[in-house]
């Protein structure tokens, strides 16, 4: 498998403070990759990168030999990157239909989108999605309405419905039960192969049921890759996550 | 050279009353992020306060003036706990109330007290000129520069080194994070409010001798208040200063060169290129959102 | 779009959804028949185009989360092509032979302007009332938005906006005639109809603009492009996320509520039978937002009534001017309380009614399925 995504020497500064510095990731095609570290590590800054939401004071984001790092955020998302937020971004006003059939975006132009929204394949596919996160009988309640496990749900199926081909997943369990989780785990492994995804996550156990290679990031910079047990091996990620209780307890 | 003077101190004078009107919308503004377009209707209520007091109390303009800022600060208070704080986060809505709420007080003043230009005394003890650099200029109008600049170090002073000021900073920073050290921040932004609001009243009650008095002399104002806080940046008191002093200076020039049209065309087109271009103002460091 | 029958909720749904607008159209269209006084349909027809113009504030702001403050500039830009068409229409029976209005000529302009010359054609003035404001809407929009102004900012900067093109129209007096606007005009003529302001045929084409200007509201809300102008208005940066770029889609919303506006002014000329710099005020343009917050900023049949309801009652009252103060203190007074407590206006109102009374009488029926069905169990 040839490199898909790539990150390199990328640094961020936020009023002189180095959120990332000189971060160097890559990622293959149609792998599951854990990005885990401390809080303030700067997890959610290298995905905003990704997606074009902060740009980078320097560095190179090439994704498919693409540079991310000159586009804007609708260009990147064009290019095929989709991301959840870590707070759980969704269309509160619009029903949880219309919520899914805005992230069905297989056009993107104004006029291209001069017509009904009410297709039959379209109503099929959203049918198929709502079933796939659990959310049929919501189907026309405002997302609003929702709890925060089904927030999450919801918007981990508009990614789905989008069907990028890389996925950023910014902490996609967070306020999920255990059983929600592992029903995430297990949509995850399914996406798996077919779209390239990075997640972000505190939950060792998740990161140990889904990852093949896991990324640990410390203060603006990766610290180790490997396997689940090479990095709870790893001297330095042990001394970062010292006074946390452990890695497991990150 | 004289000229040049003379042009340079109506400048200031035209600054300090500038500054005067937008430094309450600015406080507002800056802390609560509400554009509160209510605001030339408080100055207004100033203005009028000090006439009401004059003609039927027969108080001068200077012993009015701490009445007249406790008067429209308890309006504003009001306006801030029955209406305004049933609009968290709806910045879209707090305009819109903040123009209603501007609409019946201009109405409500025009019923009560009909909508004939009224006029307010000068003080007496003011009512001489000075000479200010060989320049001769009306006791009132040094008076009211003192006082701007006053009233600009006791609000510096009350938002920085004061508990409310170091409250209200916190609410600023992050609501729930100051709630929960237990900072009342309903209190507090409804005193902010009432502050803000006093001070616009103030401003009225001050420039009412220069200008004459009518319901809808505060729809003027609040233009310019806005513009003086748009030019200074959101959540700068140095810069509102600033940019006061600079419209002052400006407008002072624009008014010889140019028709009143042109003038005003210029303005709006300036807040609209502002604010596009860069809308956290000419005088704050640019920060990532 | 062709449906089966596992689309035929979402086909009802939208049957249910256009039916107020078709009632309120066939209303509209049936008041001729019950008020039998040109003068007072004149009246009923200028409040009929205000609901237009409201419509279109609705469009943009209910919908597209864009407040726009100066909705009365693509108005009142409307309303001066057609005066300007039915100026020129009375040259030279009014003025003689210099072949100029006679505001041009009381100013000593020599020759018509050049962009006065193709009013000559009523066609042009039609195509330019409706495409000047879309363009200026367009224009001023990608202004903005691609600067990804947002909010509060939008409104002031269409505000100050349209109060420089007010300034600049009573300024130019001798091309535009100034604080006086442009009156003395020629009927409308289109396809052999005359449409005297104070005829059944002006207040039908009137009525026939508002089922217009609903059902292309109406469409657009439905379709997918409307769609996603509502995300935007819900998150406007998540929308980015999903490739949409963004300010294309404020852009067209903000272009064609202009468009519709541009219509309504059109036709407030042929009412008002005068276009005016006030047809561009800030009055007027504020007017609309509350007219739109009463009526319900999400409901495009709401915000319409509201209009015609509340600038109705305010026409009504205005014959006396110690009324039209204490209306204008009431008028205040009910737009703070809508703000503060019906966000979605009457519109809204309506709605929750609407589900409160299908609840409780679903309660009442479900109360009485259980009751059988525990007596079903006792026995
Ligand atoms: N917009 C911002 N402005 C200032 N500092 C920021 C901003 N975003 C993130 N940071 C800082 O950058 C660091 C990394 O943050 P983040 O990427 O959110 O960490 P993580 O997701 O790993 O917990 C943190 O110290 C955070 O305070
Ligand atoms: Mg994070």
């Amino acid at each position: 498998m040839s490199s898909h995504l790539d990150l390199r020497d990328v640094s961020v500064s936020f009023n002189g403070f180095k959120a990332l510095n000189s971060l160097n990731m890559s990622v293959c095609k149609g792998e599951l990759r854990c990005l885990i570290g401390p809080n303030g590590a700067g997890k959610t800054t290298a995905l905003d990168i990704i997606c074009g939401k902060v740009k980078p004071s320097a560095g190179i984001v090439s994704f498919d030999g693409t540079a991310l790092q000159d586009l804007e955020e609708y260009e990147i998302a064009r290019a095929g990157v989709g991301r959840k937020f870590q707070v759980p971004s969704v269309f509160r006003e619009l029903s949880v239909s219309d919520n899914l059939e805005v992230a069905r975006a297989r056009r993107t132009s104004v006029f291209g989108n001069l017509r009904w929204s009410i297709g039959n394949a379209g109503r099929d596919d959203i049918e198929r999605l709502a079933e796939l996160v659990g959310l049929t009988e919501q189907l026309d309640r405002p997302a609003a309405y929702l709890s925060h496990g089904q927030t999450q749900w919801l918007e981990i199926g508009m990614l789905v419905a989008q069907d990028a081909e890389l996925i950023l997943m910014d902490e996609p369990t967070a306020g999920m039960t255990a059983q929600e989780t592992r029903k995430t785990a297990e949509l995850f492994a399914r996406l798996k192969g077919k779209h390239t995804l990075i997640v972000v996550e505190h939950d060792m156990g998740f990161v140990k049921a889904i990852g093949d290679i896991i990324s640990v990031m410390h203060m603006g910079q990766m610290l180790a890759e490997g396997t689940a047990a090479e990095v709870e091996a790893h001297p330095e990620v042990r001394r970062a996550y010292l006074g946390s209780g452990g890695i497991s307890h990150a | 050279m004289d000229q040049l003077i003379e042009q340079i101190v109506t400048g200031l004078s035209i600054g300090s009353i500038l500054l005067l009107v937008a430094l309450g919308l600015s406080i507002i503004y800056g802390s609560m992020g509400i554009i509160n377009l209510a605001h030339g209707e408080f100055v207004m209520l100033g203005a009028y306060a000090a006439w009401v007091f004059h003609t039927y109390l027969g108080l001068g303009l200077l012993a009015s003036l701490v009445p007249i800022f406790l008067v429209v600060a308890a309006f504003g208070w009001v306006i801030e706990r029955y209406v305004l704080s049933l609009l968290n986060n709806r910045p879209l809505d707090t305009i819109l109330a903040t123009w209603g709420v501007g609409i019946m007080l201009q109405q409500a003043v025009r019923l009560m007290v009909g909508s004939e230009l009224r006029y307010v005394q000068l003080p007496p003890a003011l009512a001489d000129s000075m000479d200010v650099f060989g320049i001769p200029i009306s006791s009132y109008r040094v008076f009211l520069f003192v006082v701007s600049i006053a009233l600009f170090g006791a609000t510096w002073l009350l938002m920085n080194r004061t508990t409310v000021g170091m409250k209200l900073r916190a609410i600023i920073q992050d609501r729930s994070v100051a709630a929960s050290f237990g900072i009342n921040a309903k209190r507090v932004y409804a005193l902010t409010f009432a502050y803000g609001a006093g001070l616009a009243g103030l401003a009225g009650a001050l420039v009412s001798p220069l200008k004459s008095v009518s319901p809808d002399m505060g729809t003027g104002y609040v233009v310019d208040a806005f513009m003086v806080v748009v030019l200074g940046g959101v959540q700068s008191l140095a810069g509102t200063v600033a940019s006061a002093f600079i419209l002052g200076e400006l407008s002072g020039g624009i008014a010889f060169l140019q028709n009143d049209t042109v003038a005003k065309t210029i303005v709006l087109l300036a807040i609209v290129v502002l604010i596009r271009f860069r809308p956290e103002g000419l005088f704050t460091a640019r920060v990532r959102a | 779009m062709p449906s089966n029958i596992s689309n035929s909720s979402g086909l009802q749904r939208l049957i249910a959804q256009l039916a107020p607008l078709l009632i309120v159209s066939a209303l509209v269209f049936a008041l001729p028949v019950l008020l039998n006084n040109d003068f007072l349909l004149n009246k009923v027809a200028r409040y009929l185009v205000l609901g237009i113009l409201t419509i279109s504030l609705g469009l943009s702001w209910g919908f597209g989360g864009i407040l726009n403050l100066g909705q009365a500039m693509s108005f009142g830009l409307g309303s001066y092509a057609m005066a300007m068409a039915l100026k020129l229409k009375t040259v030279p029976v009014h003025t003689g032979a210099s072949g100029l209005p006679d505001f041009m000529v009381w100013n000593n302009v020599q020759h018509l302007p050049w962009f006065w010359e193709p009013f000559r054609s009523l066609s042009f003035a039609i195509a330019a009332g409706l495409l000047v404001p879309a363009l200026v809407a367009a224009g001023l929009g990608w202004f903005m938005f691609r600067g990804r102004v947002t909010g509060v900012y939008v409104s002031i900067i269409t505000l100050a906006t349209m109060v420089v093109i007010n300034l600049v129209i009573i300024d130019q007096q001798s091309y535009t005639g100034g604080f006086n606007g442009i009156t003395d005009l020629a009927q409308l003529e289109l396809f052999g109809v005359a449409f005297d302001a104070y005829g059944r045929a002006t207040y039908y084409l009137v009525a026939g603009c508002v089922l217009l200007s609903l059902l292309i509201a109406f469409a657009f809300t439905k379709s997918r492009a409307g769609l996603i102008v509502q995300a935007i208005r819900d998150h406007e940066s998540r929308v980015r996320y999903f490739g949409y770029d963004v300010a294309l889609y404020q852009i067209f919303v903000f272009a064609l509520s202009a468009a519709i506006a541009g219509l309504a002014g059109m036709l407030y000329t042929v009412v008002m039978e005068f276009a005016s710099p006030t047809f561009l005020g800030v009055q007027l343009s504020l007017s609309v937002v509350v007219w739109c917050a009463v009526g319900g900023r999400q409901s495009l049949v709401g915000a319409f009534l509201g209009a015609v309801l509340v600038a109705g009652m305010q026409g009504a009252l205005s014959e006396s001017a110690a009324f039209l103060e204490t209306w204008t203190l009431v008028m205040g007074a009910l737009f703070v309380l809508v703000v503060l407590f019906l966000p979605k206006g009457l519109a809204g109102l309506a709605q929750a009614t609407c589900r409160w009374v299908a609840q409780r009488r679903q309660a009442a029926s479900g109360a009485v399925g259980r009751g059988v069905s525990q007596t079903e169990g006792s026995t």
